[in-house]
């Protein structure tokens, strides 16, 4: 029964994948990313990984694709009216080709790389509390991954300050008005 | 016997007196860059110049007494070695070695020198370079001792090249005129063919006998001359230094830049290319003597390369109308008459004949100085004339030289270039033809030496009255030119001749240092070869009629003017070119040698340097140029391009690992 | 479940072939962005593959802890980098009125 619901899934992350790729409108994409990531996530849970499931829907969902959505909106690029749903125009650039063979190349690789992996062992209970619990987390995390996890958190830091700074408007100085105290 | 470190002193004088007069020179340099007067600064460097030598040759008196205070088979004083080079196995010393032979050359060296710096204190007056002068002079002092004093062939070969070196400085020393310095040039690249040669024998020697301490040759030749392996080895290295003997004593076929050299300052002329350097050669040969007795084909192409020469150099002096051209092809011819000498085993008569030569030739300089001095640089003899009521004083030397050199009875030259033709006449065999050659040559010597006078000091004055007003010259000039002519004259008592029983004072004086060859020729021949007293009367008389015959014949026929050389020119012309061209040597190298070399060189600057070469050179930058273009084309700023790349590169890195399976 | 665990291997793969052609692709500067996140998301996916390959094989079922730890290091990355790449996004905009890539070329050499 597991097994359906991760081909469902599966195909589901596939196809919001591709949606991604191949819609015209922004807002399009990151409706079908966001049913992409509902699938992993679906995925993720079935596979045992209940706290990472959580993380993505939160973070991945919750914040990130907000993030990507506030900024369409804030300028204004979702233009709806006569779009062709898919973007045509862009295979029609001498890259493409390209670009779509090196893409294929890397699946290719990994599926032969892959074929290998054929075993069908049978992780026939999974645990009640999952396979990532909390406290398994906690365990690596805080302990031999500490200095990682801080320095993670001086990146977040970093990231909000350039943030602001980059995306400050930057008022050009006055005629007139020396005030030395502004930036 | 190796402490005594004061010989050090014996070069070191004139090498101060070198530095300080170069100081001098340069601090002249500053001043008149100021526009200030810096004439103080010149006297000083003559003074400073003319006392390092007179230092020099009160050492080399020095040592003539202490050797001569010693018993006479002990007569070496060394100085303490440097060590110069440290190899393994064959380590080179430089040390100073003060014995017959080498005593002999410092006096010349420094007695002359010392007479021929005062003349130039006065011969180089008001000349722009005075101080330089007198540093070229004293550095080559300097060398000149270092070759004749060395202990080893390395410290000699130093010398040797010095010398070489101050030769080119002062010949070209006006190099402003253009001429001089390619005669430098000249000079110094003959030179350097002949070096090369030395630098083979060398080379040979050390192989072959594992030394090059030239006391540890000299002992070690007999025995190995007597190895039928090494003998041949050894024979070539002598041929091979004879070579560079040859370049630097001006024998055939190196000898055509010594009458270039001509173009350097008349001091220059008479202590470089008459009294020493020239003699580096004899001395060499007569200092490895056993290296050349061991072998007597080696022995008799010495004397004929020395006998030719000085046919053919003599032969060229007849008809030159340059008074120093006359000279220099006079010198050549000498040098091969004791080069004559050493081939045919007369060592001692070689070095008498060095001596005498030095001092006649070095006067016969300066007297023609004197001339070309009151003259006002004038050169050529058919415009000179009726000079001895004029110049008494260089007259009356001149013909002191004149004298000694054509060998005119009881001179010094006399006695030893009769020396010589007896030595070549008791050898027998080839050596006759040598000897008539000899003959032939001094005959020729008389006529010329007595045409140049002729022509320079008699008959009717050809000079421009107007403009040229012939003077006496100061005595600081002529003081010399009385010493020279006196030793001139009266030199030959240091070799009378054996039959006239009184001692032959060179001779014994040599004695230990030629013993060791002496001794080879001897073994070989069974006793030592001797013309009877009667024999040796003939041969002396015999020269003295030969010197004045052809005197007389060459003051008679020139005495009124270049109506002789006239005559000759138009009577044989071709005749006439031919010997004022010396044999065409020169043409000869101009055309096969040196061209056919400027030509190869020009092809090399052209076709190798600039195509090749720059090409090459040029090509790689124009290349990396090219290539950076390209490769700047990639650079879009189309980060989606970019993306291509890594993609692709990401790509062919997957493919690559799962091929390899790892 | 029990499904092999290549199969979500190759479902990462797949994703990651996705989001590699849209990086390549898209010239909308945003859409790009997202293709960044399509290709992480793949990452993410076979950090867990790997840990539960380590529970299929281990003798309890215990998973490596390090396949989720990676996998949160991850998120947290992917969220700096949208967050810095849509601030970069904005000032461009205010500067060229577009987020076509290719009005992006003034590093041209």
């Amino acid at each position: 029964m597991e097994n359906l619901l991760f081909y469902v899934m599966a195909a589901g992350a596939v196809a919001g994948a591709l949606g991604v790729v191949l819609a015209r409108n922004p807002i399009a994409s990151v409706l079908a990313l966001l049913a992409c990531f509902f699938c992993l996530a679906t995925i993720y849970l079935v596979a045992g990984f209940q706290l990472l499931a959580a993380a993505q829907i939160l973070v991945y969902a919750g914040a990130i694709l907000v993030l990507f959505l506030f900024v369409i909106m804030l300028l204004n690029l979702g233009q709806a009216g006569p779009l062709p749903k898919v973007d045509r125009e862009m295979f029609r650039r001498r890259r493409s080709t390209l670009s779509i063979a090196v893409a294929a190349a890397l699946l290719l690789a990994a599926a032969i790389a892959v074929s290998g992996f054929r075993e069908v062992t049978a992780l026939a209970a999974l645990p009640v509390h999952g396979l990532d619990t909390p406290a398994m987390l906690a365990a690596t995390l805080f302990r031999r991954y500490a200095l990682p996890f801080e320095a993670i958190s001086l990146l977040l830091l970093a990231t909000a300050v350039a943030v602001v700074v980059l995306a400050k408007r930057s008022r050009a100085p006055q005629a007139g008005s020396r005030d030395g105290d502004e930036a | 016997m190796h402490d005594h470190a004061w010989l050090w002193l014996l070069p070191a004088a004139p090498l101060l007196g070198s530095a300080i007069c170069g100081v001098l020179h340069f601090r002249t340099l500053a001043a008149r860059r100021k526009d200030a007067g810096a004439e103080g600064s010149g006297r000083l460097a003559a003074t400073i110049a003319v006392l390092a030598m007179a230092a020099a040759l009160g050492l080399s008196l020095l040592g003539l007494r202490t050797l001569s205070g010693m018993p006479a088979e002990e007569r070496v004083l060394q100085s303490p070695a440097w060590s110069w080079i440290r190899t393994g196995e064959f380590p080179i010393d430089l040390a100073l070695v003060l014995d017959p032979l080498s005593s002999v050359m410092t006096l010349v060296i420094t007695g002359v020198g010392l007479l021929i710096h005062i003349y130039a204190t006065g011969y180089m007056k008001g000349d722009r370079g005075y101080a330089k002068f007198f540093a070229y002079m004293n550095l080559f002092v300097f060398a000149m001792l270092l070759l004749v004093l060395s202990s080893s062939l390395p410290g000699l070969f130093i010398g040797w090249e010095g010398v070489g070196l101050c030769s080119y400085l002062l010949i070209g020393f006006w190099y402003e005129k253009g001429w001089p310095a390619e005669a430098g040039q000249k000079a110094f690249v003959m030179n350097r063919v002949g070096d090369a040669c030395f630098l083979l024998g060398t080379f040979l020697l050390a192989k072959t006998l594992g030394t090059l301490d030239i006391g540890a040759i000299v002992a070690a030749v007999p025995g190995a001359a007597s190895v039928p392996a090494l003998s041949s080895r050894l024979a070539l290295a002598g041929l091979l230094l004879f070579a560079g003997a040859c370049g630097k004593s001006a024998q055939i076929p190196l000898f055509t830049w010594l009458p270039d050299a001509m173009a350097g300052p008349t001091p220059v002329s008479a202590l470089i290319h008459a009294a020493t350097m020239v003699t580096a050669g004899v001395y060499l040969l007569a200092r490895l003597n056993p290296l050349y007795a061991a072998s007597p084909g080696l022995m008799l192409f010495v004397a004929s390369v020395g006998a030719v020469t000085a046919l053919v150099a003599g032969s060229s002096a007849l008809l030159q109308r340059d008074i120093k051209k006359v000279l220099a092809y006079s010198t050549v011819s000498q040098l091969g008459y004791m080069f004559l000498a050493l081939g045919s085993g007369a060592f001692a008569a070689a070095i008498f004949h060095l001596v005498t030569h030095a001092f006649f030739k070095a006067l016969l300089f300066l007297g023609a100085g004197s001339v070309i001095h009151g003259l006002h640089d004038e050169q050529d003899m058919h415009r000179m004339g009726g000079l001895a009521r004029r110049m008494p004083h260089t007259f009356a030397t001149f013909l002191a030289g004149a004298a000694a050199l054509s060998g005119l009875p009881l001179t010094s030259g006399f006695f030893s270039k009769d020396e010589i033709l007896s030595a070549a006449c008791a050898n027998g065999g080839a050596y006759w033809v040598l000897w008539v050659v000899g003959l032939l040559t001094a005959a020729l010597t008389a006529f010329y030496t007595w045409r140049m006078v002729a022509l320079t000091f008699f008959g009717r004055e050809r000079f421009d009255p107007e403009r040229v007003h012939p003077h006496e010259s100061p005595s600081v000039m002529t003081a010399p030119l009385w010493i020279l002519s006196v030793l001139a004259v009266l030199g030959g008592a240091l070799g009378l001749p054996a039959v006239s029983r009184l001692p032959h004072l060179i001779g014994r004086w040599l004695a230990p240092v030629i013993e060791p060859g002496l001794r080879l020729i001897a073994a070989r021949q069974g006793g030592a070869e001797h013309l009877s007293a009667g024999i040796e009367w003939s041969l002396l008389g015999l020269g003295a009629l030969i010197a004045l015959v052809f005197a007389h014949k060459g003051f008679r026929a020139c005495d009124d003017g270049p109506a002789f050389d006239e005559a000759v020119a138009r009577a044989q012309p071709l005749l006439a070119r031919f010997l004022d061209d010396a044999w065409g040597f020169d043409r000869f190298y101009q055309r096969w040698i040196v061209q056919p070399l400027v030509l190869a060189g020009f092809a090399i600057a052209v076709v190798v340097d600039q195509f090749a070469i720059d090409g090459l050179v040029d090509g790689a930058g124009t290349l990396a140029r090219r290539l950076g273009a390209r490769a700047r084309s990639m650079a879009t700023g189309q980060i989606a391009a970019y993306g291509l790349w890594m993609g692709a590169a990401a790509a062919l890195i997957a493919i690559f690992f799962l091929l390899r399976g790892t | 479940m029990t499904v092999p665990n290549g199969h979500l291997l190759l479902l990462a793969a797949a994703l990651f072939a996705v989001g590699v052609a849209g990086f390549l692709l898209r010239r909308n500067v945003i859409v790009v962005l997202m293709s960044i996140e399509l290709m992480l998301n793949a990452a993410n996916l076979s950090f867990l593959a790997g840990s539960r390959m380590h529970a299929l094989s281990s003798p309890g079922g215990i998973p490596d802890p390090q396949g989720p730890v990676f996998a949160i290091f991850v998120i947290v990355v992917a969220a700096v980098e949208a967050a810095v790449g849509l601030a970069l996004v904005i000032a461009m905009y205010r500067h060229k009125r577009s987020v076509s890539l290719d009005e992006l070329g003034e590093l041209k050499g």
